[in-house]
């Protein structure tokens, strides 16, 4: 933890929730700035500058996809937005437009603190220094293009480790589906999932414990994939 | 009724004795002046004094007091100006024309005069029919439903054919909407009889060649090839109501009151649909902001729960667990009414894309690992499964439903187990518990679910075993459930072989 705290904002219109989230993130040592609208949020945006956001989709004032935009531009912010259920396309939504994850309400509180930690973590680190990245028993070397599991070399098809890698420079982050098509198969290649699924359950086979309950690479229906990672 | 009104035996006898008076007056009147004239400027012009008598009498009274006229007129001209005069004899041959001339012309100008006339009133006839048919469609026009134009009309066409009437509607056993006066009643064969009407769409009951011995006849009220209803006519002394002569008009006013009908079932039916959508908006309204309202507490309930348990008051771990688990499973609750709320307004979209079940088994299990908590899951997916064409959202919510359900009426601490078959025909997904199974009656019915929900299984069930059938079948997936003889209940998600993507779809995908 560095000397001075990390700022949060919580971007929320429901009080309760926001003395939640600010118990919660105090406890683990951040620092929070409160806000109750979108108007309130784009004002603490520019005087505190917080280092990540936490905002509600459903703010009586503004659309929250506008304030996605808005609260992540300069100066840089982690931002995660918080969700009904069924407000799957809103979420794909934020996240096309930068958001760095997201959270469903109702949502556990170590859940959302995993989050905050990996999309801050992302923020701080830059992608060249993070070398190695660890899952479970697998090892990922991004430099040295080198995947270990158990001590054991893991041999890899290309469009695998492309994919893998992908997660991996993300990691505990989701990455929409759409994301991973366009960045591993190519534009061309948008909407065809199947390749997707193909490459995923090939890369399970090869590093999950049991490939039919994976815990490394995991799912959320509807938006992406993300790698557990350490 | 009356198209010769002038010299029909129905008109009175005075007036016609009044009218060949009036004639011969005429004539008189034209010999006086006549003899008036004749001394002082010759006969010449006399026979030209006849001829406005004859003309008038033509025009005003027809063709008997014309030719009357016409015959005292040349025998007043034969007595009094032909000679030799006072004596009825001619010697001239140009006396002999005059009165054959005036003879003639008093029957071409009666001819002439009474084709005027029966034209004249045969177009007041029309008008009257008209006016009639005008007010009644004007007075139907104001009415609103189907009792007041039935009330309506059926007061306008006693008032009109002055008998009584009925608007009788239904098959196969009509009633009684309206009748003017109240209180009439139908005899066994008038209701064969409306019946008739109703079905064929043509007249039946007295008076007709359908039916006869009803004492009522019926005429049909039809707006194109439909029926709507039929309208009854009688007299108290049992004589047929509507003659020939009044058919064209009665059809006329039928006509109008089918008319009336199927605008009064237009209106009624976009009144309902109104009010359907209304109805529909408020219920969506309210379900969304009961929703909303009730998922905020929770949200906090279930992160104040959990935080408390991160913080580490070690002994009340068990307490707080079952707080997050409860507050869990209500939020459960209400997504599923949500749910059925969408399912029942036809606003579930598909999105339809390949889905690995691996992904969609690991991802409902995370979800529902609150209910899970008390009972080991045993996965068995093997590995040759292959992709299935589903929406990913409402097959997890499926699945949510399943896990849930399995985990709600395991034995406590008895496993629950998702298997999957792969066969050539279908991909088979099935969610086992170990636990007191089914109700017998419920077996391979999912649809009893929803009907039994709440009585001798937990509540709750039915509602989201209802949803996991309804999404699965807006999937193409068919839903099976059945007992494990005696071991527990077994749930079965069919994906049929058109939602199985075949190896040759995804084998370039590395």
């Amino acid at each position: 933890m560095p000397a001075s705290p990390l700022k949060v904002l919580v971007v929320d219109d429901e009080p309760q929730i926001r003395t939640l989230l600010t118990a919660t993130l105090n406890r683990a040592g951040y620092a929070v700035v409160e806000a109750a609208n979108g108007r309130e949020a784009l004002n603490a945006k520019s005087i505190d500058k917080p280092d990540l956001v936490l905002l509600d989709l459903g703010l009586p004032d503004r659309d929250g996809l506008e304030l996605v935009t808005l609260l992540r531009g300069e100066p840089r912010a982690a931002l995660i937005v918080i969700s009904a259920r069924d407000q799957t396309e809103q979420k794909v939504a934020a996240l096309d437009l930068g958001a760095d994850d997201y959270v469903t309400k109702p949502f556990d509180t170590e859940e959302l603190l995993a989050r905050v930690r990996a999309s801050l973590r992302h923020r701080l680190a830059s992608e060249a220094e993070r070398q190695i990245v660890e899952a479970g028993p697998v090892t990922i070397d991004l430099l040295e293009r080198r995947i270990r599991r158990g001590g054991e070399d893991v041999h890899l098809t290309p469009k695998e480790w492309s994919l893998l890698s992908e997660l991996a420079k993300h990691p505990g982050r989701v990455l929409t589906h759409d994301y991973l098509l366009r960045t591993v198969w190519g534009p061309a290649h948008l909407g065809q999932a199947e390749y997707l699924r193909v490459a995923i359950r090939a890369l399970r086979q090869k590093l999950e414990d049991t490939p039919s309950q994976p815990q490394l690479i995991i799912n959320e229906p509807g938006v992406g994939y993300r790698l557990l990672a350490k | 009724m009356a198209e010769s009104r002038a010299m029909n035996p129905q008109t009175p006898v005075t007036a016609r004795v009044q009218a060949y008076a009036g004639a011969i007056a005429m004539v008189a009147v034209s010999t006086l002046v006549g003899l008036w004239i004749a001394p002082r400027w010759g006969t010449a012009p006399v026979d030209m004094i006849y001829l406005p008598a004859v003309l008038a009498a033509a025009a005003l009274w027809g063709l008997g007091p014309a030719v009357i006229a016409g015959l005292a007129a040349a025998l007043a001209y034969n007595f009094f100006f032909t000679t030799p005069v006072h004596t009825f004899r001619m010697d001239r041959v140009a006396d002999v024309v005059t009165v054959i001339v005036l003879l003639i012309v008093a029957l071409v100008t009666s001819r002439l005069a009474s084709g005027i006339r029966s034209q004249a009133r045969l177009a007041a006839a029309h008008a009257v029919r008209n006016a009639t048919i005008a007010g009644f469609a004007g007075r139907l026009l104001s009415c609103s439903g189907e009792g007041d134009i039935g009330s309506t009309a059926c007061t306008e066409l006693r008032g009109l054919f002055h008998c009584n009437v009925m608007l009788v509607t239904g098959l196969p056993e009509p009633r009684i909407v309206t009748a003017a006066p109240d209180g009439n009643r139908l005899t066994p064969s008038d209701v064969a009889a409306a019946a008739l009407t109703m079905e064929s769409g043509e007249a039946a009951g007295r008076g007709t060649s359908r039916l006869q011995p009803a004492e009522w006849v019926f005429y049909p009220v039809r707006s194109g090839d439909e029926v709507l209803a039929a309208i009854g006519l009688a007299r108290d002394d049992g004589t047929v109501p509507v003659t020939d002569d009044d058919l064209p008009l009665l059809t006329n006013l039928l006509d109008q009151v089918a008319l009336a009908l199927v605008r009064a079932r237009a209106e009624a039916e976009t009144r309902e649909v109104a009010g359907l959508r209304e109805r529909d908006h408020l219920r969506s309204a309210l379900l969304s902001s009961v929703g909303h309202d009730l998922r905020t507490p929770l949200t906090g309930i279930i992160a104040a729960a959990t935080e408390l348990r991160a913080d580490g008051a070690t002994q009340d771990q068990a307490l707080l667990a079952t707080i997050a688990c409860e507050a869990g499973k209500l939020e459960r609750y209400i997504s599923n009414l949500l749910d059925m709320a969408r399912i029942e307004a036809g606003a579930v979209k598909l999105k339809t894309e390949p889905v690995d079940l691996v992904d969609s088994v690991a991802a409902a299990i995370k979800d529902v690992r609150l209910s899970l908590a008390d009972h080991p899951v045993a996965v068995d997916l093997p590995d040759n499964l292959p992709l299935i064409r589903a929406d990913a959202e409402l097959l997890h919510h499926c699945l949510i439903n399943l896990i849930d359900n399995a985990a709600r009426y395991s034995r406590s601490r008895g496993p629950v187990r998702i298997a999957a078959a792969v066969s050539k025909a279908e991909v088979r997904l099935s969610v086992e518990d170990e636990g007191p199974g089914l109700p017998q009656d419920a077996e391979r019915s999912l649809d009893a679910f929803s009907r039994i929900s709440g009585s001798d299984r937990k509540g709750g069930a039915g509602l989201g075993l209802a949803i996991v059938k309804a999404f699965a079948e807006a999937m193409g997936m068919k839903v099976l459930a059945s007992n494990r003889d005696g071991l527990g209940a077994i749930f079965t998600l069919v994906f049929p072989k058109a939602l199985v993507l075949t190896t040759s779809e995804t084998a370039d995908a590395g």
